[in-house]
C-alpha cells in the first residue's frame, strides 16, 4: 500500500491529474438538480427569464396581446459586420421600433432560424399568461387586428413618454397610446429586448417549421 | 528492432517542431481540468453570442440588463481561471455552476440551454479533476485485499 502511495507522490510532482467521478457529481449532481429546479420554477411562471436577442431575423406569433404603454417609432438596424444576413443592403434594415412598457401575452410562440432547423418557443397556452415588462421590439413586418386608446399620432420620436428611458431619434415619426390590444399578432423582428419574461407552460424544442 | 528504430528519424526530422509542440500542449492539458475549463468557456461564449442587447437599451435598464452580458462575461473569464490557475480550481468551479445557473434567468434562457448545460458540466468536471494517479478501481483494490503477496508484488513491479 505504502507503494502505491510513493506511485502517486511521484504524479503529483508532475501536477498530473484526473477526474474523479465521485468528487465530480458531489458537483454535477446538486446542480443538474438546481437547474432542473429553475427550469420547472420558470415553465409554472414563477420566475422571469431575461431576454435579448438581435442581429439575426425570427417570428413571434401570439393569439392576443394586450398592453399599457405602447411606443412605436422608425429605426435602422445594423447587422453585425461581415454578418451573412442583409449583404444586399449593405447590412442595413429598415425596421420599426415597438416598445411596450408591460405587455400580457397568449399562446406566445417565438422562432428563430438556425440554418437547418428552427428553434421554437412556446409559453402561455393556458390560462396563465406570459408576461413582459420593458419589450423593446424592431420588427420589419407587424400584422394583427389592433385598437388603442389615448393614442397620439406623428409626434416627435424624440419626445415619447410612454416606456421610460426609451425615445427614438430626433425629428423622426413617432406614436404612442395608454394602452394597446392586437389579436392574432404575428411580428417579423430583427431584435427583441425584455428585462423580465415570464414564460408560464413554457416549451423549447427544434423543429422544421417556424411560428 | 534496430530497422524499427532509425527508421522514423528521417520522417520525423521535418515534423519535429510540429510534434514537439502537441507534446508540450498535452503535458499543459494533463497538469490542469483542461475540458472542464474549456467547456465553460464555450458555453459562455455561445451566451455571450446569443445575447446581443443594444447597449443604450441596456444601460436604460439598468443593473438587470447589464447582468445579461456580465454574468456570461464572468463565465468565460472563470473558465479562463480555471485553466490559468488550476491551483484554485475548486473556488472557480463553484463560481462557474452558480453563474452558468444564473444565466437561465438573465441572458436568454442560459443562451437557449446550451451554454448553460455547457457551463454546468465543465465546472463539474472542473471541480472533480484532482490531481495524482487515478484511484485504484474497486475490482484492483479488492483483489489487492484478498491475495496480499500476489498484489503486493504487482505494486512493487509497477513503481520500479
Amino acid at each position: 500500500m505504502s507503494q502505491t502511495g510513493t506511485g502517486a507522490g511521484a504524479t503529483t510532482a508532475r501536477g498530473e491529474g484526473h477526474v474523479r467521478l465521485r468528487r465530480f457529481s458531489l458537483l454535477a449532481v446538486p446542480a443538474t438538480l438546481a437547474g432542473a429546479a429553475l427550469v420547472v420554477l420558470t415553465a409554472s411562471g414563477v420566475l422571469a427569464a431575461q431576454f435579448s436577442i438581435s442581429g439575426m431575423p425570427f417570428t413571434v406569433t401570439a393569439d392576443q396581446l394586450t398592453g399599457d404603454g405602447l411606443e412605436q417609432y422608425g429605426g435602422i438596424d445594423n447587422a453585425a459586420p461581415g454578418s451573412p444576413n442583409l449583404q444586399d443592403t449593405n447590412g442595413q434594415e429598415l425596421v420599426f421600433v415597438s416598445a411596450i412598457r408591460q405587455a400580457e401575452l397568449t399562446n406566445l410562440c417565438q422562432s428563430v432560424s438556425i440554418g437547418f432547423t428552427n428553434l421554437v418557443i412556446r409559453a402561455g397556452q393556458g390560462s396563465s399568461k406570459v408576461q413582459a415588462t420593458n419589450l423593446v421590439v424592431d420588427s420589419d413586418q407587424l400584422s394583427g387586428d389592433a385598437s388603442f386608446t389615448n393614442m397620439s399620432i406623428d409626434q416627435d420620436a424624440s419626445t415619447l413618454t410612454e416606456v421610460p428611458g426609451v425615445t427614438g431619434p430626433l425629428g423622426t415619426f413617432g406614436q404612442q397610446a395608454d394602452t394597446v390590444s392586437i389579436k392574432n399578432l404575428r411580428q417579423e423582428n430583427w431584435a427583441t429586448t425584455a428585462s423580465s419574461f415570464t414564460l408560464p407552460g413554457l416549451s423549447i424544442g427544434f423543429s422544421d417549421s417556424g411560428c | 528492432m534496430a530497422a524499427a528504430e532509425t527508421e522514423p528519424v528521417p520522417a520525423v526530422a521535418p515534423a519535429s517542431r510540429w510534434r514537439r509542440f502537441r507534446l508540450g500542449f498535452r503535458a499543459w492539458r494533463h497538469r490542469r481540468p483542461f475540458w472542464g475549463g474549456t467547456l465553460v468557456v464555450l458555453g459562455g461564449g455561445e451566451i455571450l453570442f446569443t445575447y446581443k442587447a443594444p447597449l443604450p437599451v441596456v444601460l436604460h435598464f439598468g443593473l438587470y440588463g447589464l447582468a445579461g452580458i456580465l454574468v456570461p462575461a464572468m463565465l468565460v473569464l472563470v473558465g479562463a481561471m480555471i485553466l490559468g490557475d488550476p491551483a484554485h480550481r475548486t473556488f472557480y468551479a463553484v463560481l462557474a455552476v452558480l453563474a452558468a445557473l444564473g444565466t437561465w434567468l438573465t441572458s436568454n434562457l442560459g443562451g437557449f440551454i446550451i451554454g448553460m448545460l455547457l457551463g454546468v458540466l465543465g465546472g463539474s468536471l472542473a471541480f472533480g479533476w484532482q490531481v495524482g494517479e487515478r484511484p485504484p478501481s474497486r475490482r484492483r483494490r479488492r483483489r489487492e485485499l484478498r491475495g496480499g503477496a500476489d498484489g503486493g508484488g504487482r505494486v512493487g513491479e509497477e513503481s520500479a
